[in-house]
């Protein structure tokens, strides 16, 4: 599985070669999971499955897309569903009102998406945490609440129709016909992430992640960078969106405006794996079907709901890195001779200790040891807010 | 803000490369720094002492940016500096460490060093992060350092000596002309502060200035070429090391109450 911050350290033949072993077996996984992806809608018993196949991959999308700014910044947003509407009824109301074909409405829509998401991010970005979670939600929540209202624009909560871009496609071939511009728009937003994850400014976006201040402090504007990723991931968010009005062809404010489809599409892209480029679009087959099973069972229960709390709930607990990463390490653990970075590293701190305490007898071999407690009793330095 | 008349430490007379001008920050009632005026001699070791809760880290974000002061000036050279972004004033070639030491800790050694270089176009912002010519830099500061066998390994992974310098590591690849440390020895064996030293000796012969906060008296006497001592926020003294020894007011702070 490709990812930007997959390191594997190379010892010997007989590791080399392992490594062979396991490219080529990730490689037939690839390429045997690329060509089912490929020709779901002609293997797919019925239309109903082809359809599932377009609502699994317009969560890939979302999810991958989200991952953009969630996956390199560790920025975790909630308030996506916003672009997501925003593209969707950018598209609608850009059909209806000024008679601008499907298609370029939909590019249009993107675009405008794209200029409100610079300011929205400019502002949301300011803050971390616990309080970037809480402004993305209210983004949401607000304009859910301005859609609903503006009944005479909208339809507000009557809902709004989308007239369909190819007027003369029976269901079945509409449905297939969607399912490969789908496609299409995942492999550019994979294209895209793959890009910047390897990329200088993917290096910047990491650092971010992993300690905002000191990159800042080793010369990374910050701002910008987490800025153009925030407005990039929102794009591609709301290009989905667009895709999905045209698709679907009826929006509700209640239903594209929120929280809770942003949420099921976190808990895909940290259930797959935000680190890697895949596991965003592992986590929507997994969670996207799951949810498709539930409501074709059970109907439009809150039973899903529950379902979704619980599973991210375990995911946040047992899976912090995502299945990919599980999977990884089960397929180091089953490697025989393989050693982990963690344990060569160990070994190697070792002899660095040995190396480093020899001149000095009677030196604490441990460099945590009474020195270092004191270091922590000194004020923490903590970051302006 | 504190409106008091104090006396200040006494201005050097070479021309400082890094100075400041009546720098204060409080902390609720916690007067952390208090109108601070000094300033700092190029191509020197310059040290910054004083007790525990003097101001000295405070001091160190205010003239990064990484705290916004209350009042007061921060100038580089002529050029005020006060209030600029951290990256701003890290890309004019000022590079500092912090004291409870920080690396990312999820990426590898390596790509600790990579991610300090600056793209300086769209084009060149899109290029791989381990770009050859880059890459061979990064090893060259982490050979120099003493790291680079640990090239692969991620951060959190390795010791707390090694990720001091792997932080002073990250610093040097944006090759700094001023280089701030905040407490370099803090938490090392006696070996690696004797490397680090040497390390800050070397770097300093090759034209760089250095400010270092440091509570190791030994490594401070031995390294400084001119010292600030700071009490309650403010400084009480400055000079060689052999004035500061023997400074009456430096003692007390140290030993009186
Ligand atoms: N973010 C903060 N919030 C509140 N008080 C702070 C903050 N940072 C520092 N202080 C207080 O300001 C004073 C100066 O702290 P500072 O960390 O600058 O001292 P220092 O000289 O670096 O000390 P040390 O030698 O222990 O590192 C202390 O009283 C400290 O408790
Ligand atoms: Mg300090």
């Amino acid at each position: 599985m490709p990812s930007a911050s997959d390191h594997i350290v190379g010892t010997g033949v007989a590791r080399t070669r392992d490594r062979g072993v396991v490219r080529i077996i990730k490689g037939v996984v690839l390429l045997a999971g690329a060509a089912l992806l490929v020709s779901w809608p002609s293997l797919a018993a019925n239309p109903y499955l082809v359809s599932a196949g377009v609502v699994v991959l317009n969560y890939a999308v979302f999810a991958s897309s989200w991952n953009i700014m969630g996956g390199l910044t560790g920025y975790i947003s909630l308030g996506h569903a916003a672009y997501f509407g925003l593209g969707a009824y950018g598209t609608a109301l850009l059909i209806q009102n000024f008679d601008i074909p499907s298609f370029g409405a939909w590019f249009l829509a993107g675009l405008l998406t794209l200029v409100i998401a610079i300011p929205v991010g400019w502002a949301a970005l300011r803050v971390r945490g616990a309080s970037f979670v809480i402004v993305t939600i209210a983004l949401v929540l607000v304009l859910a609440l301005i859609f609903q209202s503006l009944r005479g624009i909208t339809g507000g909560s009557d809902g709004l129709i989308v007239p369909r871009p190819f007027p003369d496609l029976l269901r079945p071939e509409h449905h297939a016909t969607f399912y490969y511009i789908y496609a299409g728009l995942l492999a550019v937003v994979l294209a895209v992430w793959f890009v910047i994850a390897r990329s200088r400014f993917g290096a910047g976006l990491k650092a971010i992640r992993e300690d905002e201040d000191k990159a800042e402090s080793l010369g990374i504007p910050t701002t910008r960078y987490k800025g153009i990723a925030h407005a990039l991931s929102a794009y591609f968010v709301a290009l989905g969106g667009g895709l999905y009005a045209l698709w679907f062809g009826d929006l509700d404010p209640i239903m594209q405006f929120s929280v809770l489809l942003s949420a099921e599409v976190v808990l895909m892209a940290l259930l797959g794996g935000v680190r890697f480029l895949l596991g965003p679009l592992v986590g929507a087959i997994i969670v996207g079907t799951a949810l498709e099973y539930f409501v074709l069972n059970f109907g439009e229960t809150q039973l899903h709901l529950v379902a979704t709390g619980i599973l991210l709930a375990v995911v946040v607990l047992f899976l912090p890195d995502g299945v990919l990463a599980g999977l990884s390490e089960l397929v180091a653990r089953f490697r025989p001779q393989a050693t982990s970075i963690r344990e060569m590293t160990a070994e190697e701190l070792q002899n660095q200790r040995v190396s480093e305490v020899r001149p000095g007898s009677g030196v604490d071999a441990d460099p945590t040891s009474s020195e270092r407690s004191e270091q922590e009793l000194a004020p923490v330095e903590r970051s302006p807010s | 803000m504190t409106a008091t008349v104090e006396p200040t430490s006494p201005a050097p007379a070479t021309p400082s490369v890094l100075s400041t001008r009546g720098l204060t920050k409080s902390f609720g009632g916690v007067h952390a720094v208090r109108d601070v005026s000094v300033g700092f001699l190029e191509g020197k070791v310059n040290g910054l002492i004083g007790p525990n809760g003097s101001g000295k880290t405070t001091f160190f974000n205010m003239v990064t940016g990484m705290i916004k002061p209350d009042s007061g000036e921060v100038m580089q050279g002529e050029r005020s500096i006060t209030r600029w972004a951290p990256h701003r004033i890290a890309r004019l070639g000022i590079g500092r460490s912090f004291q409870l030491c920080r690396v990312f800790p999820r990426l590898t050694v390596l790509e600790n060093l990579l991610v300090a270089v600056r793209p300086t176009s769209l084009a060149s912002a899109l290029l791989g992060a381990h770009h050859a010519p880059t890459v061979a830099r990064a090893r060259e500061i982490l050979a120099r350092v003493g790291i680079e066998h640990l090239e692969h390994a991620e951060a959190r992974d390795i010791s707390y000596g090694q990720q001091k310098l792997l932080e002073l590591g990250g610093v040097l690849m944006a090759d700094p002309r001023i280089i701030m440390l905040d407490e370099p020895a803090g938490g090392v064996n006696p070996a690696l502060i004797e490397r680090i030293a040497t390390l800050i000796r070397e770097l300093n012969a090759e034209g760089r200035t250095f400010i270092v906060v440091e509570h190791n008296m030994d490594l401070v006497m031995n390294l400084c070429d001119h010292i600030v001592v700071f009490d309650r926020g403010r400084p009480i003294a400055a000079g060689v090391p052999a004035e500061i020894q023997s400074d009456p007011a430096v003692l007390e702070a140290y030993l009186g109450v």
